[in-house]
């Protein structure tokens, strides 16, 4: 068999065609199974769907896309807290971690640290006490009980047996 | 490949189709639905697979139009679709078939290659046309899916080299590589009818 005859042959298949009512049935099965894919989606498919087109429909295209953005930010952020070796992610306040972090501050330092506060002259500071060593500060406190009888007051005869 | 005004009117069609009229998108399949059919058809020889196919290729065809940007014909667009998905089908299908070639059109009758091939001045008998019809579907089931690709769109549905390259997405000399490739081994098949 020469080129030109297979080709001859091979050109001959174009007409192996079914009927033309197949493809009216054809289009019908279609258009069946469009609706039958539409009723039986699943739901999340619905859920985003219906997302979209919220925000189709109020313009905010821009404001979802901004939201794509932080939502994925955050995810990040979090995903790398939790994959840092030591970010077990529990401290939720940063001082906390910090304060575990340093150790405790040795007695001899504190010492240091308390006649350095007591020398240090501070501004705005009470004026100092004058009452010599030994006596006890006078403590003026308010006073609610009365020195002596008020002057109309005259006892009663009817109590006086 | 395609005229002017047929892409206009596909043009059309999509948009109308993205912009959400299912009519639009029926007017897409009554256009090319026998053109897709004869090119799964040839490539898998079976009738009730190719419908199975036609409706998932158009199924496909549906959801993703959204994304169609028009950067080649809708044309080319649909053939890539149903090459690919007849491909994957016949990888997974892999020998479990039976041809079911008896469907040719009687439009053929008045074909003038067929008059051509059944002349009496041909070395070919119309007795044999037949005959020779099924061992050529034989010989064309054992060639490669990618041979039968090539040989189904550049043979049979006439496409040029570029377009079948650009649905392939492949070089134009791998098409030429392959079309010679498969016509030698089609030709070693039909032997016996030489």
């Amino acid at each position: 068999m020469t080129e030109e005859q297979l080709s001859a042959l091979l050109r001959l298949k174009r007409y192996e065609q079914p009927p033309a009512p197949y493809f009216d049935q054809l289009l019908r099965d279609i258009q069946r199974r469009q609706r039958s894919e539409l009723l039986h989606r699943p739901l999340w498919k619905i859920a985003a769907e219906r997302v979209q087109t919220f925000f189709g429909e109020h313009s905010m295209g821009h404001l979802s896309y901004a939201g794509a953005m932080a939502a994925v930010l955050v995810l990040g952020v979090g995903a790398i807290g939790l994959m840092t070796p030591g970010g077990n992610g529990g401290h939720a306040n940063p001082g906390i971690a910090t304060a575990a972090k340093n150790p405790a501050p040795l007695a001899e330092e504190k010492i240091l640290s308390l006649q350095a506060s007591a020398a240090a002259p501070r501004l705005g500071a009470p004026a100092l006490s004058t009452t010599p060593p030994g006596f006890a500060p006078v403590v003026h406190q308010p006073r609610y009980i009365m020195d002596a009888r008020p002057v109309s007051y005259e006892p009663s005869s009817a109590f006086n047996f | 490949m395609q005229d002017e005004q047929s892409r206009k009117q596909d043009d059309e069609l999509i948009a109308r189709t993205q912009a959400g009229d299912p009519a639009a998108f029926d007017e897409l399949i009554v256009k090319y639905s026998a053109r897709l059919y004869g090119l799964v058809y040839n490539m898998t020889s079976n009738h009730e697979d190719t419908n199975d196919l036609l409706q998932d290729i158009w199924s496909k065809a549906y959801r993703s139009i959204t994304g169609f940007r028009g950067k080649s014909s809708f044309y080319t667009w649909m053939h890539s679709i149903g090459v690919n998905m007849t491909i994957n089908f016949l990888k997974k299908r892999g020998r479990r078939f039976h041809l079911s070639l008896d469907d040719i059109d009687a439009n053929i009758q008045n074909d003038k290659e067929f008059i051509e091939l059944t002349a009496t001045s041909s070395p070919v008998r119309a007795a044999d046309l037949g005959e020779l019809q099924k061992r050529l579907n034989e010989a064309m089931q054992k060639l490669s899916h990618d041979h039968r690709a090539v040989v189904t769109m550049f043979d049979i549905q006439g496409m040029p080299h570029a377009e079948i390259a650009k649905i392939l997405g492949i070089s134009e000399g791998t098409v030429r590589s392959r079309l010679f490739y498969a016509h030698r081994q089609l030709q070693n098949f039909l032997t016996e009818f030489h």
